[in-house]
């Protein structure tokens, strides 16, 4: 299989160079049609904040992954871009690539499922910009295959990865019914809001939010089908709340012993979770002593977060073994595409048709008129089968264009469901 | 039948074996393929050891109660099947293996001294007795399985405190749900325990001229229903949160587990039939 990939990622390239080299949609809508021209038959552009990639089947034997990366810095042009910043695959290595990308497990955080959809929707725009058909289909759907039964057969995506999930996740490990409890944000920056969202997300349907500033404090609430509290006034509320999240960039302390323990005293000794994911920090650790108050902060979600990263890489060796095996299926698939059996099998559907209807008339005719019948029909089906026929074995015989071989093969097959003998 | 009693009863202490080191395996490696397996395992030892508790019933003519020997089997049961029952109702699956060696451990020494036992005192053929020892057995089996749930809730309690997010963490459900599993059996075991007592009070002065009220093991009786009862009722009244009940669940549990210590030492007590 003669397709070629290059790839800048987190892995061969720092942010700058590949946040330069980052195509948008728009960028890609002016880029595929040039490099179809020139380089590629098909291909597929993959272009996300952590890589770009390039998949295609050259037009020429001749070309090499080399050019693909002089074009595409041709298209966009940026300093300090040397050699190494790209890495290059042919055949086998661009396959095996590819299905580690969708796997999750080239990512930059392990198991990170987002590049699976990122993945398919680059294949669907390159198909709705014709620029790739039958083969790189069944190439992308493997993709796919391979990026689903590695969520659903491995715990590659499993386990909080950021601080403000980890936050959540130790509230389900001290809280049950999440649904009944209460909870307050105090922040409504990126940090405060991803929580607010998990907690939603995670079943928490009363939640406020506390901020400085009002306005954001009242987009997020918005946001997440809040409440609001005063910022000034949050203190005089602690109580009311069974999980309180910190998440500001305040200088002091905004919770100290002294609130906490009044809190508690008026939650009668009800349990509270208090995150502090700030820096510096929000709440006053020392009041992790109060019994039924559960206090972490940046460094002790860390060390779930760390766990959990760990507990992915693990998982490495399960998703590669799927990746071989549908590696597999798939060049097993691909070496079945021989253009003779397929002839093959065309002519013998095409046989059996002209059989079964000869076979419905066979009492119905004179022997003679059945002679004629048959051999009429026969003169037809060679006539009909002619011109396929022809043209699939003048592409057989071609040196160049293995693709577009392929390419038919899969066409044919599919319109009337051939089957090969060897398959 | 005395010879399949026999077979079930080596065959018994090696399925609890069985059942503990699957739920301990999967507790350990959480693979997906044991998640149903290892239940229905323990649904047919279930299974396996009431017919091995009915077999016996029939053919000795007395319920399995006449030894301590017998009376571990009737306990190893009622452990396994109150978490079974939990299991299902609540869909938690990890707490097992904590469970399960309790029942394995009892089963396996009734397994090895049990006696065949066609010639019993015939008070110890009473229908009363019977439920009271089985009431009090399945009382004692719940606030065994509160004090378990307990000690994991103290366990998960203190490794969050400090920062350990370890194998407990993962496999464990939430602190809330241990206290209410731990206080539900409680409850279930307090309530058993009650009616034991209940009976044994209306029926032991009918059956024994010299009962005493101050005999040792109705007093360590007493005294845990006692902890146990105050723990209840501070709990739905007083709205006792957390570490506050698990406690005195605890406490109630030491004390049973000592007033055991203390019956043995006063076997001369007229509650002694064996």
């Amino acid at each position: 299989m003669n397709i070629f990939g290059i790839s800048i990622n987190h892995n061969t390239a720092p942010i700058e160079l590949r946040e330069a080299l980052h195509l948008n949609n728009e960028e890609i809508d002016q880029f595929i049609p040039s490099i179809r021209r020139d380089l590629l038959g098909e291909g597929v552009v993959i272009s996300t904040c952590n890589r770009t990639e390039i998949f295609g089947f050259p037009r020429d034997l001749r070309t090499r992954a080399e050019d693909i990366r002089d074009y595409l810095l041709k298209f966009k042009p940026i300093e300090n871009v040397e050699n190494h910043h790209f890495e290059y695959f042919f055949s086998c290595s661009a396959i095996k690539h590819l299905f580690n990308v969708a796997g999750g497990i080239d990512s930059l955080i392990v198991g990170d499922s987002q590049i699976l959809g990122q993945v398919k929707d680059a294949f669907e725009y390159s198909e709705n910009l014709n620029f790739a058909s039958s083969v790189l289909r069944r190439i992308f759907d493997t993709a796919s295959k391979v990026g689903k039964r590695a969520i659903k057969e491995t715990r590659i995506g499993e386990g909080a990865i950021s601080v403000s999930y980890a936050a959540v996740q130790v509230v389900e490990k001290i809280l049950a019914y999440l649904d009944k409890k209460t909870a307050l944000v105090i922040g409504a920056g990126e940090t405060g809001e991803l929580a607010a969202i998990h907690l939603r997300d995670k079943g928490v349907t009363n939640i406020v939010i506390s901020n400085r500033t009002l306005s954001k404090a009242e987009a997020l609430a918005k946001k997440i089908d809040g409440e609001i509290i005063p910022f000034e006034t949050f203190h005089h509320h602690l109580h009311e709340f069974d999980i309180i999240i910190s998440a500001t960039s305040s200088e002091n302390f905004l919770i100290t012993t002294e609130h906490v323990k009044e809190m508690q005293k008026r939650r009668k000794g009800m349990p509270t979770v208090m995150m502090d994911i700030a820096i510096p920090r929000d709440i006053d650790p020392a009041v992790r002593k109060f019994d039924n108050v559960f206090y972490h902060d940046m460094d002790s979600l860390q060390i779930i977060v760390e766990q959990n990263l760990k507990a992915r890489k693990d998982e490495i060796p399960k998703v590669d073994k799927i990746i071989i095996e549908e590696m597999a299926n798939l060049f097993s698939w691909y070496n079945a595409l021989g253009v003779v059996p397929t002839i093959k099998a065309f002519r013998d559907f095409f046989e059996e048709i002209r059989q079964d209807e000869l076979g419905k008339i066979r009492n119905k005719v004179s022997d003679e008129d059945y002679m004629k019948l048959e051999d009429m029909s026969r003169r037809l089906m060679g006539r009909i089968l002619h011109n396929p026929t022809i043209k699939l074995r003048e592409l057989a015989n071609g040196k160049s264009d293995e693709q577009v071989l392929k390419n038919h093969v899969v066409v044919l097959k599919e319109l009337f469901s051939l089957k090969s003998e060897d398959e | 039948m005395l010879q399949t009693i026999h077979t079930l009863n080596v065959i018994l202490p090696f399925l609890y074996l069985v059942a503990f080191s699957v739920y301990l395996y999967d507790f350990m490696k959480e693979k997906r393929v044991l998640t149903n397996s290892k239940r229905i395992f323990l649904f047919i030892t279930l299974i396996i050891h009431v017919l091995y508790l009915v077999f016996r019933t029939i053919e000795f003519n007395h319920p399995p109660i006449t030894s301590k020997f017998e009376i571990y089997s009737v306990l190893a049961f009622a452990l396994v099947f109150s978490y079974f029952i939990l299991e299902l109702l609540t869909d938690i699956r990890w707490t097992g293996y904590y469970i399960i060696i309790f029942s394995l451990i009892f089963q396996a020494i009734s397994s090895i001294y049990i006696v065949d036992n066609y010639e019993v005192k015939e008070i110890l053929r009473s229908r009363l007795l019977g439920i009271h020892v089985i009431s009090a057995i399945l009382g004692y089996a719940g606030l065994t399985i509160s004090a378990v749930h307990g000690l994991l809730f103290l366990k998960l309690y203190k490794d969050i405190k400090l920062n350990k997010f370890g194998l407990l963490f993962k496999r464990l459900p939430s602190l809330e749900i241990l206290e209410k599993l731990s206080f539900y059996s409680a409850v279930i075991g307090f309530v058993l325990l009650t009616i034991a007592i209940k009976i044994g009070v209306i029926w032991l002065p009918s059956a024994f001229p010299d009962y005493s009220y101050l005999d040792p093991k109705l007093l360590a009786t007493a005294t845990i229903w006692l902890v146990y009862g105050t723990g209840i009722i501070f709990k739905i009244y007083a709205k006792w949160y957390g570490k506050k009940f698990i406690i005195f669940s605890l406490t109630g549990f030491s004390l049973a587990l000592i007033s055991l210590l203390i019956t043995k030492i006063f076997e001369s007590s007229f509650h002694t039939f064996y």
